[in-house]
């Protein structure tokens, strides 16, 4: 029975598996674990330079154990990293984590951790998580992934009893587009040193998210 | 002078295709315009119709009208894709003329033309489109008419219905109608008064029948026996079968025929033929 | 002046060839249309390329106001082809057939005339734009759809539905300028030239001497900005995110002086030649 129970734990509890896990941590993965279901309305801002897009509006909605689902009437981008709220992401494979002492923003005193996936299947090598301790909640998030870049996330919350995010500023990595020259629109003025030294710019995205409708367990 | 052309002058490229000519013309009155091709006949008429302008001379056309001359030039130009009434609908409406079907009617009537014909003018015979050119130069009432070698390429049948239209013309609506060819057939029938152009210069005018009769020195004379005449003896003849062609004035043809008689030689026919050099040589100061 | 107004736009539609022109200009709307929806899947997948690492998509740009303005990029060398064509040859027509004479022999103003052939000209253009315009989007919207237009201008530009629906319209009115200028061109071509061919070779020749000067790049000078050919891709800076509202207005002023030149210079010639 006892084996079974075990067993069973194991299955069935991936954050089990890890060794070293900072207690805080596993606490704040708890609290977002007893989220089974929530919906919210999200506004996006693109801070791209060579991206002018105006708000867009989105309903996203999520159910523990299956991806986030975004829809919206008009056509939307929705990055890839930064909505994953229940960390589910950073734990899904084995990992350990390592302290990193405090950090302060804006006056704040967070817990700084590092968690490195020890299985080579991870998509990230790297993550730095800044814990909200008092709050039981994450404020920051910086992940080094293998192949898209580096992804930092910025967590704003209403007030101290929120568990989700009411703003999350995603910076990320893009490269800058090339077109072939004549290709669509008006000729572009063609500037060589932009041209040579464009590569990799950052850009952000901020995300307003509102009239969260949450279910626990 | 209904319209009157003077002293008229034009040159395209150093080449003098007028040199001071001039035309004039009267109230019902038919004028015509003899010249080989080439002449400066057409010229002349784009000239009295205001659309080529003169080096020296002036053109005047008495006439209270709106429109003081209609005319056409080398052949009727005409809406070839439009029907008949919309032919004069459009010609008539930018000239602020009445284009009410019963107007149309009334045009179309008054140079012979069917009323029930709808389909394009392109389908139409040159005969026709002639009377439309015709029908459309008549609208809004000029004063004169200037017809550009009319009876080119009609048939003769054509000819004569056409011939007869410009002599109505002129009669009741009193017209002055200037046109040209280069057949005098056709032109002697009908005219009053003839000008004879040559190189660009009137070489000749005055009444058609006295410029004919006078330029006339040859008489075809068809009768049996014609060659045994002795009447004929006193003039220069040339016989072949039963006629004889005679070079005899006007005057004396009268005196022949009845010796001609008196020798019991009776004709069937006495068909002038004008001396074309001599009408054609230049007599006019 | 009204009554050869009307009779120029009567003329213009009982003439088998105009309508030939509208039937080839809808299919060549047409088949830019289906053409500009597998283009567009191309062009979307290059200028997206990049982005698709960071982001997922949700909603599809390959919409009807994409393809709208696809269209327009194609459409302003298609469209002013064939209008020369048409416009040019209401005048050259008449030379040919010389109904032109016919009419001057009637107490018709010389410069009333022509200048209403080209008021019939100018109203014409406009209504075939219109024409085209309302086709373009009722068969865009109606098999793709709206949504988010995107265009590449420098920078990646998202315009919403509704702001993009604007934007076109915007397009399509100074397009219609450049067609007007166009339109203009050609009559006074058929004034100098009088002969269908010939006046066809020299306005197409006009046509390709302008888009390719359109690209040459005359520095940072006046000529750069008030050559006629210059003026003809106004309609894009409607793409920029915000609009330079000055320089449209400017442009679209100047192209309206170009054509009013160009239909001076034709009416005193005209006035002055000989018909016959």
């Amino acid at each position: 029975m006892r084996w079974r129970l075990l067993l069973w734990g194991l299955l069935y509890l991936p954050a089990s598996r890890a060794q070293g896990i900072d207690p805080d941590l596993l606490k704040i993965k708890n609290r977002m674990d007893s989220i089974v279901q929530f919906s919210a309305s999200l506004k996006l801002n693109v801070d791209v330079s060579f991206i002018n897009m105006p708000a867009k509006y989105a309903r996203m909605s999520y159910t523990k154990g299956k991806p986030l689902k975004f829809s919206s009437e008009d056509f939307v981008m929705i990055p890839k990293r930064g909505l994953d709220f229940s960390l589910n992401s950073l734990m899904e494979f084995p990992f350990i984590t390592v302290p990193r002492g405090e950090e302060i923003r804006n006056g704040k005193t967070y817990k700084a951790i590092n968690i490195i996936p020890t299985d080579k299947r991870a998509d990230f090598s790297i993550a730095m998580l800044l814990l909200d301790i008092k709050n039981n909640r994450v404020a920051e998030t910086e992940i080094n992934t293998k192949k898209d870049g580096t992804y930092n996330l910025l967590l704003q919350y209403e007030n101290s009893s929120k568990v989700l995010p009411s703003l999350v500023e995603v910076n990320f990595e893009i490269e800058k587009i090339r077109i072939p020259l004549n290709f669509m629109g008006k000729d572009t003025d063609i500037d060589r040193k932009k041209m040579r030294t464009g590569g990799s710019k950052s850009g952000k995205i901020f995300l307003q998210i509102s009239n969260y409708l949450i279910k626990y367990l | 002078m209904i319209i009157s052309g003077n002293d008229l002058s034009k040159s395209y490229n150093q080449r003098k295709v007028l040199d001071h000519v001039s035309i004039g013309c009267d109230a019902g009155e038919i004028c015509g315009l003899l010249g080989a091709n080439g002449a400066g006949k057409t010229t002349l008429f784009k000239i009295l119709l205001g659309l080529v302008t003169p080096d020296t001379g002036t053109v005047a056309v008495r006439s209270a009208s709106n429109k003081k001359i209609g005319g056409i030039i080398e052949g009727p130009a005409l809406y070839e894709y439009l029907n008949a009434y919309e032919n004069l609908k459009i010609f008539g409406s930018i000239q602020g003329v009445d284009v009410s079907k019963k107007a149309l009617q009334q045009c179309l009537e008054s140079v012979g033309l069917p009323q029930d014909r709808l389909d394009p003018v392109r389908n139409f015979s040159l005969g026709m489109k002639q009377r439309l050119g015709i029908a459309i130069a008549l609208l809004n009432n000029p004063a004169c008419l200037v017809l550009d070698e009319p009876f080119s390429g009609l048939d003769p049948l054509g000819v004569a219905a056409l011939r007869n239209l410009v002599v109505d013309l002129a009669a009741q609506h009193q017209l002055a109608i200037i046109l040209s060819s280069h057949i005098i057939e056709e032109l002697s029938k009908i005219c009053h008064t003839l000008y004879v152009i040559k190189e660009g210069r009137m070489v000749n005018q005055g009444p058609a029948q006295e410029l004919i009769t006078n330029n006339t020195t040859t008489y075809t004379i068809c009768a049996d026996n014609i060659e045994n005449s002795l009447a004929l003896k006193a003039y220069e003849t040339r016989f072949k079968g039963s006629c004889a062609h005679i070079h005899i004035t006007a005057d004396r043809v009268p005196e022949l025929i009845f010796q001609l008689h008196e020798e019991g030689i009776y004709i069937s026919s006495c068909v002038p033929e004008l001396n074309m050099e001599k009408l054609f040589e230049t007599t006019a100061p | 002046m009204k009554a050869l107004i009307k009779a120029e736009i009567f003329k213009l539609l009982r003439q088998s060839k105009t309508w030939y022109a509208l039937a080839a200009l809808l299919m060549i709307e047409g088949v830019i249309l289906f053409s500009a929806y597998f283009q567009g899947k191309n062009i979307l997948d290059i200028l997206l390329d990049n982005l698709k690492k960071s982001f997922y998509f949700e909603g599809t740009l390959l919409n009807g106001n994409l393809l709208v303005y696809l269209i327009l990029n194609t459409l302003w060398f298609h469209l002013p082809l064939i209008l020369m064509i048409i416009v040019s040859g209401s005048l050259t027509a008449e030379y040919k057939d010389r109904t032109l004479q016919t009419i001057m022999l009637q107490p018709v103003s010389k410069w009333k005339f022509i200048l209403s052939k080209y008021i019939v000209a100018i109203g014409f253009t406009l209504a075939v734009v219109g024409m085209l315009a309302l086709t373009s989007f009722t068969l865009s919207y109606g098999l793709f759809g709206k949504g988010d237009l995107i265009v590449y201008l420098n920078t990646l530009n998202f315009f919403p539905s509704g702001d993009a629906f604007v934007r076109l319209q915007y397009a399509f009115v100074s397009g219609a300028l450049s067609m007007v200028f166009f339109s203009v061109a050609s009559l006074t071509l058929a004034v100098i030239f009088r002969e269908a061919t010939k006046t066809w070779i020299v306005s197409s020749l006009f046509l390709i001497l302008s888009n390719l000067l359109l690209k040459v790049d005359f520095g940072d000078t006046i000529f750069n900005r008030v050559f006629f050919a210059k003026l003809n891709d106004t309609w894009q800076n409607f793409f920029y995110f915000n609009i330079n509202w000055t320089l449209v207005y400017t442009n679209s002023l100047l192209l309206c002086g170009y054509s009013l030149l160009f239909m001076a210079i034709g009416i005193l010639l005209f006035h002055k030649k000989d018909i016959g």
